[in-house]
Protein backbone atom coordinates (compact mmCIF):
# COMPACT_ATOMS: atom_id res chain seq x y z
CA UNK A 1 0.00 0.00 0.00
CA UNK A 2 1.37 3.40 -0.97
CA UNK A 3 1.50 5.96 1.79
CA UNK A 4 1.92 9.69 1.17
CA UNK A 5 4.18 11.68 3.47
CA UNK A 6 3.34 15.36 4.00
CA UNK A 7 5.42 18.26 5.23
CA UNK A 8 4.07 19.25 8.60
CA UNK A 9 5.32 22.81 8.18
CA UNK A 10 5.52 25.44 5.46
CA UNK A 11 9.09 26.12 4.39
CA UNK A 12 11.61 25.19 1.73
CA UNK A 13 13.22 21.84 0.96
CA UNK A 14 16.71 22.06 2.44
CA UNK A 15 18.05 18.56 1.87
CA UNK A 16 16.73 15.30 0.42
CA UNK A 17 18.10 12.22 2.18
CA UNK A 18 16.35 9.54 0.12
CA UNK A 19 15.69 8.75 -3.54
CA UNK A 20 13.13 6.51 -5.25
CA UNK A 21 13.95 2.85 -4.64
CA UNK A 22 15.58 3.44 -1.25
CA UNK A 23 14.49 1.21 1.60
CA UNK A 24 13.50 3.15 4.71
CA UNK A 25 12.52 2.18 8.24
CA UNK A 26 9.77 3.86 10.23
CA UNK A 27 11.23 6.95 11.89
CA UNK A 28 14.04 7.45 9.36
CA UNK A 29 14.53 11.06 8.29
CA UNK A 30 13.48 11.44 4.64
CA UNK A 31 14.19 15.10 4.07
CA UNK A 32 14.86 18.36 5.89
CA UNK A 33 12.54 21.32 5.45
CA UNK A 34 13.91 24.70 6.42
CA UNK A 35 11.42 26.71 8.46
CA UNK A 36 11.95 29.44 11.07
CA UNK A 37 15.69 29.14 10.28
CA UNK A 38 15.75 25.54 11.48
CA UNK A 39 16.13 22.24 9.68
CA UNK A 40 12.99 20.29 10.39
CA UNK A 41 13.19 16.55 9.71
CA UNK A 42 10.29 14.82 7.97
CA UNK A 43 10.29 11.21 9.11
CA UNK A 44 8.99 8.00 7.52
CA UNK A 45 5.61 7.13 9.08
CA UNK A 46 6.02 3.49 7.94
CA UNK A 47 8.80 1.16 6.82
CA UNK A 48 9.00 0.44 3.10
CA UNK A 49 10.46 1.54 -0.19
CA UNK A 50 10.46 5.12 -1.43
CA UNK A 51 8.07 5.08 -4.42
CA UNK A 52 8.32 8.74 -5.39
CA UNK A 53 9.91 12.01 -4.32
CA UNK A 54 7.63 14.90 -5.28
CA UNK A 55 9.96 17.83 -4.49
CA UNK A 56 13.50 18.97 -5.21
CA UNK A 57 15.92 20.93 -3.05
CA UNK A 58 14.90 24.57 -2.91
CA UNK A 59 11.19 23.94 -3.54
CA UNK A 60 8.80 25.91 -1.41
CA UNK A 61 6.37 23.60 0.36
CA UNK A 62 3.08 24.44 2.02
CA UNK A 63 1.86 22.98 5.29
CA UNK A 64 0.48 19.49 4.60
CA UNK A 65 1.91 19.35 1.07
CA UNK A 66 2.72 15.84 -0.15
CA UNK A 67 6.50 15.46 -0.45
CA UNK A 68 7.21 11.71 -0.65
CA UNK A 69 5.32 8.46 -1.29
CA UNK A 70 6.36 5.22 0.36
CA UNK A 71 5.31 1.72 -0.67
CA UNK A 72 4.82 0.20 2.77
CA UNK A 73 6.45 -3.18 3.34
CA UNK B 1 -51.16 -8.30 49.67
CA UNK B 2 -47.79 -6.69 48.95
CA UNK B 3 -46.84 -4.13 46.27
CA UNK B 4 -45.02 -6.82 44.28
CA UNK B 5 -47.40 -6.55 41.27
CA UNK B 6 -46.48 -2.88 40.78
CA UNK B 7 -42.79 -3.62 41.12
CA UNK B 8 -43.18 -6.39 38.53
CA UNK B 9 -45.02 -3.98 36.23
CA UNK B 10 -42.24 -1.40 36.61
CA UNK B 11 -39.66 -4.08 35.84
CA UNK B 12 -41.60 -4.93 32.65
CA UNK B 13 -41.38 -1.30 31.57
CA UNK B 14 -37.65 -1.26 32.31
CA UNK B 15 -37.26 -4.41 30.24
CA UNK B 16 -39.15 -2.82 27.34
CA UNK B 17 -36.97 0.30 27.61
CA UNK B 18 -33.82 -1.82 27.48
CA UNK B 19 -34.87 -3.00 24.00
CA UNK B 20 -34.05 0.55 22.86
CA UNK B 21 -35.25 1.14 19.27
CA UNK B 22 -35.89 -2.57 18.65
CA UNK B 23 -33.83 -5.51 17.38
CA UNK B 24 -33.69 -4.27 13.78
CA UNK B 25 -32.42 -0.77 14.67
CA UNK B 26 -29.91 -2.21 17.13
CA UNK B 27 -28.60 -4.66 14.51
CA UNK B 28 -28.16 -1.83 12.00
CA UNK B 29 -26.33 0.25 14.63
CA UNK B 30 -23.98 -2.68 15.35
CA UNK B 31 -23.45 -3.23 11.62
CA UNK B 32 -22.18 0.37 11.44
CA UNK B 33 -19.43 -0.56 13.89
CA UNK B 34 -20.98 1.17 16.90
CA UNK B 35 -21.98 0.11 20.39
CA UNK B 36 -25.48 0.85 21.65
CA UNK B 37 -25.83 3.45 24.38
CA UNK B 38 -26.29 0.74 27.01
CA UNK B 39 -23.22 -1.16 25.84
CA UNK B 40 -21.30 2.12 25.96
CA UNK B 41 -22.32 2.79 29.55
CA UNK B 42 -21.34 -0.77 30.51
CA UNK B 43 -17.96 -0.45 28.79
CA UNK B 44 -17.24 2.93 30.37
CA UNK B 45 -18.17 2.58 34.03
CA UNK B 46 -17.06 0.29 36.86
CA UNK B 47 -18.94 -3.04 36.66
CA UNK B 48 -22.27 -2.93 38.46
CA UNK B 49 -21.92 0.75 39.43
CA UNK B 50 -24.57 2.25 37.10
CA UNK B 51 -27.68 3.48 38.92
CA UNK B 52 -29.98 4.50 36.11
CA UNK B 53 -32.41 7.39 36.50
CA UNK B 54 -35.58 7.37 34.42
CA UNK B 55 -35.18 3.73 33.42
CA UNK B 56 -38.86 3.43 32.42
CA UNK B 57 -39.26 6.90 30.88
CA UNK B 58 -40.50 6.98 27.33
CA UNK B 59 -43.56 6.86 25.13
CA UNK B 60 -45.97 4.14 26.26
CA UNK B 61 -48.52 2.41 24.07
CA UNK B 62 -51.75 1.39 25.85
CA UNK B 63 -54.58 -0.72 24.41
CA UNK B 64 -58.30 0.09 24.72
CA UNK B 65 -58.44 -1.63 28.10
CA UNK B 66 -55.61 0.53 29.41
CA UNK B 67 -53.02 -2.26 29.35
CA UNK B 68 -49.46 -1.39 28.41
CA UNK B 69 -48.58 -3.11 25.13
CA UNK B 70 -45.34 -1.33 24.27
CA UNK B 71 -42.91 1.36 25.35
CA UNK B 72 -40.48 3.32 23.20
CA UNK B 73 -37.84 4.63 25.59
CA UNK B 74 -36.80 8.25 25.69
CA UNK B 75 -33.54 8.42 23.76
CA UNK B 76 -31.45 9.67 26.64
CA UNK B 77 -30.05 7.10 29.09
CA UNK B 78 -28.58 8.62 32.24
CA UNK B 79 -27.60 7.91 35.80
CA UNK B 80 -24.96 7.86 38.47
CA UNK B 81 -21.96 5.59 38.06
CA UNK B 82 -18.38 5.14 39.21
CA UNK B 83 -15.22 5.47 37.14
CA UNK B 84 -12.23 3.85 38.83
CA UNK B 85 -14.15 4.09 42.10
CA UNK B 86 -15.12 7.75 41.74
CA UNK B 87 -18.75 8.91 41.47
CA UNK B 88 -19.70 10.56 38.16
CA UNK B 89 -22.88 11.34 36.26
CA UNK B 90 -23.23 9.75 32.82
CA UNK B 91 -25.65 10.66 30.04
CA UNK B 92 -25.83 8.98 26.65
CA UNK B 93 -27.93 9.42 23.52
CA UNK B 94 -29.73 6.41 22.08
CA UNK B 95 -29.25 6.61 18.32
CA UNK B 96 -31.61 3.66 17.76
CA UNK B 97 -34.57 5.82 18.80
CA UNK B 98 -35.23 8.63 16.32
CA UNK B 99 -31.51 8.86 15.49
CA UNK B 100 -30.85 10.32 18.92
CA UNK B 101 -32.68 13.50 17.91
CA UNK B 102 -34.18 15.47 20.73
CA UNK B 103 -37.72 15.08 19.47
CA UNK B 104 -37.31 11.37 20.28
CA UNK B 105 -36.74 12.24 23.89
CA UNK B 106 -38.49 13.72 26.86
CA UNK B 107 -37.42 17.32 27.28
CA UNK B 108 -37.54 16.95 31.06
CA UNK B 109 -35.20 13.95 31.02
CA UNK B 110 -32.63 15.66 28.78
CA UNK B 111 -32.69 18.69 31.08
CA UNK B 112 -32.30 16.46 34.12
CA UNK B 113 -29.38 14.56 32.58
CA UNK B 114 -27.50 17.77 31.76
CA UNK B 115 -27.97 19.46 35.12
CA UNK B 116 -27.36 16.78 37.76
CA UNK B 117 -23.57 16.76 37.59
CA UNK B 118 -23.23 20.43 38.46
CA UNK B 119 -25.85 20.20 41.21
CA UNK B 120 -24.15 17.24 42.88
CA UNK B 121 -20.58 18.32 42.24
CA UNK B 122 -19.79 15.30 40.07
CA UNK B 123 -17.83 14.99 36.82
CA UNK B 124 -20.13 14.70 33.80
CA UNK B 125 -19.53 12.26 30.95
CA UNK B 126 -21.61 12.71 27.79
CA UNK B 127 -21.87 9.92 25.23
CA UNK B 128 -23.16 11.98 22.33
CA UNK B 129 -24.79 10.22 19.39
CA UNK B 130 -27.56 12.42 18.17
CA UNK B 131 -28.56 15.24 15.92
CA UNK B 132 -29.85 18.66 16.79
CA UNK B 133 -32.28 20.00 19.30
CA UNK B 134 -35.21 20.39 16.96
CA UNK B 135 -35.11 17.14 15.06
CA UNK B 136 -37.08 17.10 11.82
CA UNK B 137 -38.99 19.95 10.19
CA UNK B 138 -41.87 17.44 10.00
CA UNK B 139 -42.43 18.49 13.59
CA UNK B 140 -43.79 21.83 12.35
CA UNK B 141 -46.88 20.14 10.87
CA UNK B 142 -47.85 18.45 14.11
CA UNK B 143 -47.14 21.64 16.03
CA UNK B 144 -48.96 23.89 13.56
CA UNK B 145 -46.48 26.69 14.14
CA UNK B 146 -42.77 27.32 14.47
CA UNK B 147 -40.72 28.78 17.32
CA UNK B 148 -37.62 30.70 18.28
CA UNK B 149 -35.01 27.99 19.01
CA UNK B 150 -34.20 27.89 22.68
CA UNK B 151 -32.36 25.50 24.99
CA UNK B 152 -33.47 26.70 28.43
CA UNK B 153 -30.74 24.75 30.23
CA UNK B 154 -27.91 26.08 28.07
CA UNK B 155 -26.87 28.66 30.66
CA UNK B 156 -26.57 25.84 33.17
CA UNK B 157 -24.59 23.76 30.65
CA UNK B 158 -22.10 26.64 30.42
CA UNK B 159 -22.10 27.13 34.19
CA UNK B 160 -21.33 23.41 34.58
CA UNK B 161 -17.98 24.01 32.89
CA UNK B 162 -16.92 26.37 35.67
CA UNK B 163 -17.85 23.85 38.39
CA UNK B 164 -17.15 20.22 37.42
CA UNK B 165 -15.07 18.37 34.82
CA UNK B 166 -17.00 17.58 31.65
CA UNK B 167 -15.89 14.95 29.14
CA UNK B 168 -17.84 14.64 25.89
CA UNK B 169 -17.42 11.79 23.44
CA UNK B 170 -18.77 12.21 19.89
CA UNK B 171 -19.69 8.63 19.01
CA UNK B 172 -21.81 8.99 15.89
CA UNK B 173 -22.89 11.68 13.45
CA UNK B 174 -23.51 14.64 15.70
CA UNK B 175 -24.95 17.90 14.42
CA UNK B 176 -26.37 21.13 15.77
CA UNK B 177 -27.04 20.89 19.51
CA UNK B 178 -25.36 17.45 19.58
CA UNK B 179 -22.20 18.99 18.15
CA UNK B 180 -22.37 21.85 20.66
CA UNK B 181 -22.73 19.31 23.50
CA UNK B 182 -19.46 17.74 22.33
CA UNK B 183 -17.69 21.10 22.22
CA UNK B 184 -19.05 22.39 25.54
CA UNK B 185 -16.60 20.26 27.48
CA UNK B 186 -13.12 20.24 29.01
CA UNK B 187 -12.12 17.18 27.03
CA UNK B 188 -13.69 15.91 23.83
CA UNK B 189 -12.94 12.85 21.75
CA UNK B 190 -14.22 11.42 18.46
CA UNK B 191 -13.70 7.97 16.95
CA UNK B 192 -12.01 7.69 13.54
CA UNK B 193 -14.36 6.31 10.91
CA UNK B 194 -17.52 6.04 13.01
CA UNK B 195 -18.10 9.57 14.23
CA UNK B 196 -18.62 12.87 12.47
CA UNK B 197 -19.46 16.34 13.72
CA UNK B 198 -20.93 19.35 11.93
CA UNK B 199 -23.12 22.41 12.24
CA UNK B 200 -25.39 20.66 9.73
CA UNK B 201 -25.09 17.35 7.92
CA UNK B 202 -24.66 16.51 4.21
CA UNK B 203 -28.34 16.83 3.14
CA UNK B 204 -28.55 20.37 4.50
CA UNK B 205 -25.11 21.24 3.12
CA UNK B 206 -26.19 19.89 -0.30
CA UNK B 207 -29.03 22.41 -0.38
CA UNK B 208 -26.40 25.10 0.10
CA UNK B 209 -24.69 23.82 -3.04
CA UNK B 210 -21.98 21.53 -1.66
CA UNK B 211 -22.24 17.78 -2.34
CA UNK B 212 -20.16 16.00 0.25
CA UNK B 213 -20.30 12.80 2.32
CA UNK B 214 -20.39 12.98 6.10
CA UNK B 215 -16.83 11.73 6.63
CA UNK B 216 -15.39 14.34 4.25
CA UNK B 217 -17.57 17.01 5.82
CA UNK B 218 -16.83 16.39 9.48
CA UNK B 219 -14.77 13.27 10.18
CA UNK B 220 -12.77 12.89 13.38
CA UNK B 221 -9.41 13.67 11.75
CA UNK B 222 -10.69 17.03 10.47
CA UNK B 223 -11.78 18.18 13.90
CA UNK B 224 -8.78 16.78 15.78
CA UNK B 225 -6.66 18.89 13.44
CA UNK B 226 -8.63 22.13 13.72
CA UNK B 227 -9.12 21.92 17.48
CA UNK B 228 -12.91 21.54 17.46
CA UNK B 229 -12.28 18.42 19.55
CA UNK B 230 -9.22 17.47 21.58
CA UNK B 231 -8.38 13.99 20.30
CA UNK B 232 -9.39 11.40 17.70
CA UNK B 233 -9.02 7.73 18.64
CA UNK B 234 -9.45 4.45 16.78
CA UNK B 235 -12.12 2.76 18.90
CA UNK B 236 -14.88 3.53 21.36
CA UNK B 237 -12.96 1.46 23.95
CA UNK B 238 -10.01 3.83 23.56
CA UNK B 239 -12.32 6.83 24.00
CA UNK B 240 -13.59 5.36 27.29
CA UNK B 241 -10.03 4.66 28.46
CA UNK B 242 -8.99 8.25 27.74
CA UNK B 243 -12.07 9.51 29.60
CA UNK B 244 -11.00 7.65 32.74
CA UNK B 245 -7.42 8.80 32.35
CA UNK B 246 -8.32 12.48 31.83
CA UNK B 247 -10.57 12.56 34.88
CA UNK B 248 -7.90 10.93 37.05
CA UNK B 249 -5.93 14.23 37.11
CA UNK B 250 -8.89 16.40 38.08
CA UNK B 251 -10.97 16.94 41.21
CA UNK B 252 -14.66 15.95 41.11
CA UNK B 253 -15.60 19.60 41.37
CA UNK B 254 -14.03 22.95 42.21
CA UNK B 255 -15.01 22.33 45.84
CA UNK B 256 -11.97 20.03 45.95
CA UNK B 257 -8.36 20.25 44.83
CA UNK B 258 -6.71 17.77 42.45
CA UNK B 259 -5.73 14.72 44.48
CA UNK B 260 -2.20 13.49 44.94
CA UNK B 261 -1.62 9.84 44.10
CA UNK B 262 1.08 7.47 45.30
CA UNK B 263 4.34 7.83 43.39
CA UNK B 264 7.14 5.29 43.34
CA UNK B 265 9.29 7.26 40.89
CA UNK B 266 12.14 8.81 42.96
CA UNK B 267 11.98 12.62 43.06
CA UNK B 268 15.75 12.82 42.68
CA UNK B 269 15.91 10.55 39.63
CA UNK B 270 18.51 12.06 37.27
CA UNK B 271 18.11 11.47 33.57
CA UNK B 272 21.65 11.42 32.17
CA UNK B 273 20.62 12.03 28.55
CA UNK B 274 19.27 15.50 29.39
CA UNK B 275 22.74 17.06 29.57
CA UNK B 276 23.15 16.57 25.82
CA UNK B 277 19.61 16.46 24.48
CA UNK B 278 19.56 20.00 23.08
CA UNK B 279 21.80 20.20 19.99
CA UNK B 280 24.54 22.82 20.14
CA UNK B 281 23.83 23.57 16.47
CA UNK B 282 20.97 26.09 16.58
CA UNK B 283 19.57 24.82 13.27
CA UNK B 284 19.01 21.31 14.62
CA UNK B 285 15.83 20.22 16.37
CA UNK B 286 15.25 17.67 19.14
CA UNK B 287 12.30 15.70 20.45
CA UNK B 288 10.44 17.26 23.36
CA UNK B 289 8.21 14.29 24.25
CA UNK B 290 11.04 12.07 25.58
CA UNK B 291 12.13 15.05 27.73
CA UNK B 292 8.64 15.20 29.24
CA UNK B 293 8.77 11.45 29.92
CA UNK B 294 12.14 11.93 31.58
CA UNK B 295 11.16 14.70 34.02
CA UNK B 296 7.58 13.89 35.05
CA UNK B 297 6.50 10.84 37.08
CA UNK B 298 7.11 7.69 35.03
CA UNK B 299 4.17 6.98 32.73
CA UNK B 300 2.16 9.98 33.97
CA UNK B 301 2.24 12.21 30.87
CA UNK B 302 -1.23 12.35 29.27
CA UNK B 303 -0.99 14.40 26.10
CA UNK B 304 -4.05 16.29 24.90
CA UNK B 305 -4.63 17.63 21.38
CA UNK B 306 -1.66 16.08 19.64
CA UNK B 307 -3.04 16.68 16.13
CA UNK B 308 -3.56 20.45 16.26
CA UNK B 309 -1.61 23.57 17.22
CA UNK B 310 1.34 21.24 17.03
CA UNK B 311 4.17 23.63 17.87
CA UNK B 312 2.72 23.55 21.38
CA UNK B 313 2.37 20.33 23.37
CA UNK B 314 -0.31 20.32 26.07
CA UNK B 315 -0.61 17.57 28.65
CA UNK B 316 -1.59 16.59 32.15
CA UNK B 317 1.08 14.86 34.21
CA UNK B 318 2.23 14.23 37.77
CA UNK B 319 5.20 15.33 39.84
CA UNK B 320 5.78 13.25 42.96
CA UNK B 321 2.12 12.31 42.60
CA UNK B 322 0.79 15.89 42.33
CA UNK B 323 -1.27 16.51 39.16
CA UNK B 324 -0.01 19.42 37.05
CA UNK B 325 -0.78 20.94 33.66
CA UNK B 326 2.06 20.90 31.14
CA UNK B 327 2.77 23.34 28.35
CA UNK B 328 5.79 22.60 26.16
CA UNK B 329 7.21 23.37 22.73
CA UNK B 330 7.66 20.98 19.83
CA UNK B 331 10.49 22.36 17.66
CA UNK B 332 9.51 19.93 14.87
CA UNK B 333 6.71 22.41 14.13
CA UNK B 334 7.98 25.82 13.06
CA UNK B 335 10.84 25.47 15.52
CA UNK B 336 8.30 25.83 18.35
CA UNK B 337 6.94 29.17 17.08
CA UNK B 338 3.41 29.86 18.22
CA UNK B 339 0.76 29.85 15.51
CA UNK B 340 -2.89 30.91 15.84
CA UNK B 341 -3.79 27.30 16.65
CA UNK B 342 -0.92 26.87 19.13
CA UNK B 343 -2.11 30.01 20.89
CA UNK B 344 -5.69 28.71 21.05
CA UNK B 345 -4.44 25.38 22.35
CA UNK B 346 -2.33 27.05 25.04
CA UNK B 347 -5.37 29.11 26.13
CA UNK B 348 -7.44 25.94 26.42
CA UNK B 349 -4.86 24.34 28.71
CA UNK B 350 -4.42 27.46 30.85
CA UNK B 351 -8.21 27.78 31.26
CA UNK B 352 -8.40 24.14 32.36
CA UNK B 353 -5.54 24.58 34.83
CA UNK B 354 -7.03 27.78 36.22
CA UNK B 355 -10.48 26.29 36.63
CA UNK B 356 -9.39 23.13 38.43
CA UNK B 357 -6.35 24.61 40.20
CA UNK B 358 -3.59 22.68 38.50
CA UNK B 359 -0.14 24.26 38.81
CA UNK B 360 1.43 24.78 35.38
CA UNK B 361 4.86 23.65 34.22
CA UNK B 362 6.01 25.28 30.98
CA UNK B 363 9.02 23.93 29.09
CA UNK B 364 9.90 26.92 26.95
CA UNK B 365 11.46 26.87 23.47
CA UNK B 366 9.72 29.62 21.55
CA UNK B 367 11.55 31.49 18.78
CA UNK B 368 8.56 33.85 18.64
CA UNK B 369 5.14 34.01 17.11
CA UNK B 370 5.09 32.53 13.62
CA UNK B 371 6.11 35.24 11.13
CA UNK B 372 5.25 35.79 7.49
CA UNK B 373 2.24 36.53 5.30
CA UNK B 374 0.33 33.32 6.13
CA UNK B 375 0.64 33.97 9.86
CA UNK B 376 -0.51 37.58 9.46
CA UNK B 377 -3.49 36.47 7.35
CA UNK B 378 -4.44 34.06 10.14
CA UNK B 379 -4.37 36.90 12.68
CA UNK B 380 -1.45 35.68 14.77
CA UNK B 381 -1.09 38.77 16.96
CA UNK B 382 -4.77 38.78 18.02
CA UNK B 383 -4.68 35.14 19.15
CA UNK B 384 -1.11 35.32 20.41
CA UNK B 385 -2.04 38.30 22.56
CA UNK B 386 -5.07 36.41 23.88
CA UNK B 387 -2.78 33.54 24.88
CA UNK B 388 -0.39 35.89 26.68
CA UNK B 389 -3.37 37.51 28.43
CA UNK B 390 -4.71 34.11 29.54
CA UNK B 391 -1.30 33.15 30.94
CA UNK B 392 -0.72 36.49 32.64
CA UNK B 393 -4.14 36.49 34.32
CA UNK B 394 -3.88 32.91 35.59
CA UNK B 395 -3.52 32.61 39.36
CA UNK B 396 -2.20 29.07 39.87
CA UNK B 397 1.47 28.50 40.75
CA UNK B 398 3.60 28.50 37.61
CA UNK B 399 7.03 27.10 36.79
CA UNK B 400 8.99 27.92 33.66
CA UNK B 401 11.89 25.82 32.44
CA UNK B 402 13.79 27.73 29.75
CA UNK B 403 14.96 24.87 27.57
CA UNK B 404 16.14 26.79 24.54
CA UNK B 405 14.70 29.87 22.84
CA UNK B 406 12.57 32.68 24.24
CA UNK B 407 12.36 35.57 21.81
CA UNK B 408 10.12 38.56 21.32
CA UNK B 409 6.57 38.94 22.56
CA UNK B 410 6.13 35.17 22.68
CA UNK B 411 8.71 35.11 25.49
CA UNK B 412 6.01 36.78 27.61
CA UNK B 413 4.40 33.34 27.70
CA UNK B 414 6.13 32.96 31.05
CA UNK B 415 3.72 33.96 33.77
CA UNK B 416 5.81 36.25 35.95
CA UNK B 417 3.80 38.77 37.96
CA UNK B 418 3.19 38.81 41.68
CA UNK B 419 1.97 35.25 42.22
CA UNK B 420 4.08 32.17 42.93
CA UNK B 421 6.36 31.82 39.95
CA UNK B 422 9.56 29.84 39.69
CA UNK B 423 11.87 29.94 36.71
CA UNK B 424 15.04 28.17 35.78
CA UNK B 425 17.06 27.83 32.62
CA UNK B 426 19.04 25.09 30.99
CA UNK B 427 22.50 26.15 29.78
CA UNK B 428 21.18 25.78 26.20
CA UNK B 429 18.80 28.70 26.77
CA UNK B 430 18.98 31.84 24.66
CA UNK B 431 16.70 34.84 24.63
CA UNK B 432 16.21 38.39 23.56
CA UNK B 433 13.89 40.78 21.77
CA UNK B 434 14.94 39.45 18.37
CA UNK B 435 17.00 36.45 17.31
CA UNK B 436 20.40 37.84 16.35
CA UNK B 437 20.33 36.59 12.76
CA UNK B 438 17.00 38.28 12.11
CA UNK B 439 17.81 41.51 13.88
CA UNK B 440 21.35 42.34 12.76
CA UNK B 441 20.59 43.86 9.39
CA UNK B 442 17.70 45.92 10.75
CA UNK B 443 19.88 47.35 13.52
CA UNK B 444 23.17 47.83 11.64
CA UNK B 445 21.85 48.52 8.13
CA UNK B 446 23.85 51.72 7.51
CA UNK B 447 27.11 50.20 8.73
CA UNK B 448 26.62 46.96 6.75
CA UNK B 449 25.61 48.74 3.52
CA UNK B 450 28.60 51.08 3.74
CA UNK B 451 31.13 48.31 4.27
CA UNK B 452 33.34 47.20 1.34
CA UNK B 453 32.19 43.62 1.93
CA UNK B 454 28.68 43.90 3.47
CA UNK B 455 28.28 40.15 4.02
CA UNK B 456 31.58 39.93 5.87
CA UNK B 457 30.70 42.95 8.00
CA UNK B 458 27.33 41.40 8.86
CA UNK B 459 28.98 38.11 9.87
CA UNK B 460 31.47 40.01 11.99
CA UNK B 461 28.71 41.87 13.84
CA UNK B 462 26.76 38.65 14.32
CA UNK B 463 29.81 36.97 15.86
CA UNK B 464 30.25 39.90 18.26
CA UNK B 465 26.64 39.66 19.37
CA UNK B 466 26.73 35.85 19.68
CA UNK B 467 29.54 36.26 22.18
CA UNK B 468 27.26 38.10 24.63
CA UNK B 469 24.33 35.74 24.09
CA UNK B 470 25.36 33.21 26.77
CA UNK B 471 22.67 32.77 29.45
CA UNK B 472 25.47 32.86 32.02
CA UNK B 473 25.83 36.60 31.32
CA UNK B 474 22.08 37.03 31.90
CA UNK B 475 22.40 35.12 35.19
CA UNK B 476 25.22 37.44 36.30
CA UNK B 477 22.78 40.36 36.01
CA UNK B 478 20.05 38.29 37.75
CA UNK B 479 18.08 38.44 34.50
CA UNK B 480 17.40 34.76 34.99
CA UNK B 481 16.88 33.39 38.49
CA UNK B 482 18.91 30.21 38.13
CA UNK B 483 20.72 28.10 35.56
CA UNK B 484 20.33 24.40 36.34
CA UNK B 485 21.92 21.17 35.24
CA UNK B 486 19.21 19.67 32.98
CA UNK B 487 19.72 16.34 34.72
CA UNK B 488 18.38 17.88 37.93
CA UNK B 489 15.17 19.16 36.31
CA UNK B 490 12.95 16.50 37.85
CA UNK B 491 14.14 17.22 41.35
CA UNK B 492 13.45 20.94 40.93
CA UNK B 493 10.02 20.33 39.40
CA UNK B 494 8.97 17.91 42.16
CA UNK B 495 9.93 20.49 44.76
CA UNK B 496 7.93 23.10 42.84
CA UNK B 497 4.85 20.82 42.88
CA UNK B 498 5.21 20.26 46.61
CA UNK B 499 5.54 24.00 47.33
CA UNK B 500 2.67 24.76 44.94
CA UNK B 501 0.21 22.32 46.52
CA UNK B 502 -0.94 24.51 49.44
CA UNK B 503 -1.17 27.57 47.16
CA UNK B 504 -3.61 26.05 44.70
CA UNK B 505 -6.87 27.06 46.42
CA UNK B 506 -8.19 30.49 45.61
CA UNK B 507 -10.38 32.60 43.40
CA UNK B 508 -10.16 31.95 39.70
CA UNK B 509 -8.68 34.67 37.55
CA UNK B 510 -11.38 34.21 34.90
CA UNK B 511 -14.26 31.95 33.88
CA UNK B 512 -14.17 29.00 31.55
CA UNK B 513 -14.51 29.39 27.78
CA UNK B 514 -15.18 26.19 25.86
Amino acid sequence: MSRDVHSEVAGSVFELLVAPGDTVAQGDTLLLVESMKMEIPIEAPVSGVVAAVHVIVGDTVAEDQRVISIEAS
Amino acid sequence: MTWQPEIDEYARRQELARQMGGAEKVARHHANGKLTVRERVDALVDAGSFDEVGSAAGFPDYDAEGRLVGLTPANVVCGRARLDGREVFVTGDDFTVRGGANDGGLREKLAYAETQAVRWGLPLVRLVDGTGGGGSVRHLETLGRTYVPEVPIFAEVVETLTQVPVVALGLGSVAGLGAARVCASHYSVMVNGTSQLFAAGPPVVARAGEEVDKETLGGAAIHAKNGTIDDAVDSEAEAFERTRRFLSYLPSSIRELPARTACDDPVDRREESLIGVIPRDARRVYKMRPILEAVFDAGSVFEIGRAWGRSVITALARLDGWPVAVLASDPYHYGGAWTVDSSRKAIRLVDLAENFRLPVVHLVDIPGFLIGTAAERDGIMRYGTQALAAIRSSTVPWCGVMVRKAFGMAALSQRGGTRAFQRMAWPSAQWGSLPIAGGVYAAYRAEIDAAPDPAARQAEIEARLEAVQSPLRTAEAFGIEEIIDPRDTRRHLCRFATLAAPLRAGARGFGYRP
